[in-house]
């Protein structure tokens, strides 16, 4: 790092950059939540059912995320383990509304977490229990239940209720993971 | 304690495979195989589970849609259900698919869940006689009795059976049928027949959203292909039997397939452009589920047993299962090319066949009475059974999940294919064979020879036994004798013991006498002779002596030993004793 990026640094010019993974069934919102997240000149109106993966960027007040958006289908979940490595956090997208497969998420979550690039280390994971404005949507509370998230001993999580196409309870999640990064980088 | 292990082990294994995404016991639901589909009914890319529930049988019968794990719709059905099936009608966009539920001799078509369209089948053609018989009633020329006494004449002649009002006619009591007749006389009557299954067809392409046209099988042993939007009949096939289980293949426009089991226990191949049908399978047993593979067919029968034939018939192989056969289902999972057979058995288990071999089975808390597996949801492996105390269970295909198609049938072992590390032929290996090749008729004589050698040499020495009775029995007739010697001690004084029996039926040996022969240099004993008293036939006579080994160099020599009669110089038994090392001898 030159001496005019450090300098840049101190200064507060220049934000760190931080890569985060986005994952979660397919038809969760996850591209959705991370077109919210851009700037609203970015964002996109139509969300279609994304392919492989794509990479987004946006900005907080100190951090520069780079997404590594996921697709949540069946046939394409196998590609995540091969970005485990490069991820310093993850954002766990569930769909409330989804009863049924909660199951699904739960397995897709147990799998992620006894990956050994995942395992053992403390990477911090934001759940978002997104479609909080579907009628029979299950409680952020109700969620951390079924994927038994009370179980994550070892890395910091948070939970919080979101409805990624209003944008509620966007900021309060990516704020808690601004913090959590920022601590660990400290 | 084996089972117990091996169940554990299974559970395990099912549970390694299937994820448990909903269990309702009281859901309320019965149903069978038939009346059960999935479909997207709102075209908005989730699945919906239609049921066609029967209820308690006589009432209650609904249509049911379930989408999660929520009832979301619920209409009555007038009847009972006998099938339901989902298709395509139409090219119109959005392309939802409608609904039929065969109840009776209806199919009720329902389309965004409301009903759309009543199909009835054509009635049959009513007995001329019958006709006659109840428009003379209609013109009260006939009393009622009169009227009954021709109507069982004619019930037990006629070659077309009777309608459903003379028989209820025939069911009446004497005071009810004057009633009876007073009220049916003014209609005319009809006979008509009921849907016994139903399936779907598609019309002229195979695409998954392709227009499909209804197949129907009746009572009366006909089968019907409907059009898709007219519902008039585009073809009728009939059968010897009453058809009960259907499978459909094939494109009505082009090429179609109609497997049909009977009530009478047989399967027949329908196919276009023949009203009759075209291959039959007989079966040992009454088919209960039916299900194609492929090109092949699989069937349970009501004999606890599983077949596959191929589609011309031929049986191709035979399972017997743990229990009899409730329901069965295919099991066809496209985006990983799985095709399986799901078979509901009545001991709660879901067994999961690929061919004949079992890959996976499935624990059940009921008896599970329909399955049905496919894209529910949003999720492409789920499956659906309810169970007989009307429970609704969902499980759903897991990701990592793989059945190992091993052979389950016992065969040669596994090691016997495995392949031996045999090394490469040596030039002295080729040689050999070279010269084995080119020699073979010399080296089989000079093998020959040696042979012979051996056997000649062999048959000598067995000979020269013989005469000096060298051997430990005795080998004349007279005297049947046998002996062993045993050798105790660690010298330089040993035991001499002989056992000597008299093999005889029942005649005494007398007069025998012991003799030993050895190097008086080596050995001494005290008694070199001794007589033998009389032996009784078949007891073992212990004889013991010492022998002291006078050499101190650790060598040992034989001790001849002979039996002899009195009066006769040749021995009549000769056993040679090979003393061991003086071994206290050589450690002093």
């Amino acid at each position: 790092m030159g001496l005019f990026d450090k300098l840049a640094g101190w200064l507060g010019l220049k934000k760190k950059e931080v890569n985060v993974l986005c994952l979660g069934l397919d038809n969760s919102g996850k591209t959705t939540i991370i077109n919210q997240l851009k700037p609203s000149n970015a964002q996109t109106q139509d969300i279609v059912p994304t392919i492989g993966f794509s990479i987004e960027k946006f900005k907080t007040s100190s951090l520069s995320f780079t997404v590594f958006d996921m697709s949540g289908q069946g046939r394409y979940r196998n590609l995540w383990e091969h970005y485990y490595k490069e991820g310093q956090a993850i954002i766990f997208v569930i769909d409330s509304g989804d009863k049924l497969r909660m199951v699904v998420a739960k397995e897709e979550l147990d799998t992620l977490l006894n990956h050994p690039d995942i395992k053992h280390r403390r990477i911090p994971i934001l759940f978002f229990a997104n479609k909080m404005d579907l009628r029979d949507a299950l409680s952020s509370v109700k969620v951390s239940q079924l994927l038994c998230l009370e179980n994550i001993k070892d890395k910091p999580w948070h939970i919080c209720a979101s409805d990624a196409v209003k944008g509620e309870g966007l900021q309060e999640g990516v704020d808690w993971l601004q913090d959590q990064i920022r601590t660990m980088k400290t | 304690m084996a089972t117990t292990v091996s169940e554990t082990k299974d559970s395990g294994e099912a549970n390694s495979k299937w994820l448990d995404a909903h269990y309702d016991p009281v859901a309320n639901l019965y149903t069978f195989a038939s009346c059960i589909a999935l479909a997207d009914l709102h075209g908005d890319g989730e699945n919906k589970l239609v049921v066609g529930d029967l209820g308690t049988g006589a009432s209650n019968m609904k249509l049911k849609v379930y989408k999660g794990t929520s009832l979301v719709s619920e209409n009555m059905l007038l009847d009972l259900p006998t099938g339901l099936v989902s298709f395509l009608m139409d090219q119109h966009e959005p392309r939802t698919p409608a609904i039929a539920v065969a109840s009776g001799p209806f199919i009720y078509i329902y389309k965004n869940l409301r009903p759309y369209f009543k199909f009835t089948l054509p009635s049959l053609e009513v007995n001329p006689l019958e006709q006659e018989v109840w428009t003379q009633a209609k013109e009260d020329m006939i009393d009622p009795t009169s009227l009954k006494e021709m109507l069982e004449g004619i019930r037990e002649t006629a070659e077309i059976p009777l309608s459903v009002r003379s028989l209820k006619f025939l069911m009446l009591e004497r005071q009810a049928m004057e009633n009876f007749v007073s009220i049916h006389k003014q209609q005319p009557i009809r006979r008509q027949t009921v849907i016994t299954c139903i399936s779907t067809l598609k019309k002229n392409m195979a695409e998954e959203d392709a227009v499909s046209c209804l197949v129907i099988g009746t009572e009366s042993g006909d089968m019907y292909v409907l059009d898709p939007e007219a519902f008039t009949i585009l073809s009728k096939m009939s059968l010897p039997s009453v058809p009960t289980l259907m499978d459909v293949t094939g494109q009505f426009d082009v090429e179609f397939r109609i497997t049909v089991a009977c009530r009478n226990g047989n399967i027949y191949v329908l196919r276009r452009d023949s009203s009759r049908p075209r291959y039959c399978i007989e079966l040992t047993s009454h088919p209960v589920g039916l299900v194609r593979i492929g090109k092949n067919v699989v069937v349970g029968t009501a004999d606890e047993t599983l077949l596959g034939y191929t589609q011309k018939g031929k049986k191709l192989w035979m399972v017997n299962l743990p229990a009899p056969v409730v329901t069965m289902a295919t099991m066809d999972h496209h985006t990983r090319g799985f095709q399986a057979v799901l078979v509901g058995l009545a001991n709660c288990q879901v067994q999961l066949y690929r061919d004949k071999n079992l890959v996976s089975t499935i624990k059940t808390p009921d008896v599970v009475t329909s399955i049905c597996f496919g894209r529910y949801g949003r999720e492409d492996g789920t499956l659906i059974m309810t169970t007989k105390g009307g429970g609704l269970i969902v499980k759903i295909l897991k990701r990592t999940a793989v059945f190992d198609d091993r052979d389950t049938v016992p065969g040669p072992p596994l090691a016997q294919s495995v392949r031996l590390n045999v090394p490469k032929k040596t030039k002295l290996y080729v040689d050999q064979t070279l010269r084995e090749r080119e020699n073979g008729v010399a080296m089989h004589r000079a093998f020959q020879m040696d042979l012979i050698r051996l056997r000649l040499t062999a048959a000598r020495a067995y000979a020269k036994a013989l005469e000096c009775s060298l051997t430990p029995m005795s080998a004349s007739l007279t005297e049947p004798l046998k002996m062993n010697a045993v050798v105790q001690g660690l010298g330089p004084t040993f035991k001499l013991t002989l056992y000597i029996q008299n093999t005889a039926a029942c005649k005494p040996a007398m007069g025998l006498a012991v003799c030993f022969l050895y190097d008086q240099t080596l050995y001494s004993m005290k008694t070199t002779f001794f007589k033998i008293p009389l032996l009784v036939p078949g007891l073992n006579y212990p004889f013991e002596t010492f022998v002291e080994c006078l050499s101190d160099r650790g060598i040992s020599d034989i001790i001849k030993v002979f039996i002899l009669r009195e009066g006769i110089s040749t021995p009549l038994l000769t056993a040679h004793i090979n003393m061991p090392v003086s071994e206290g001898l050589a450690l002093s």
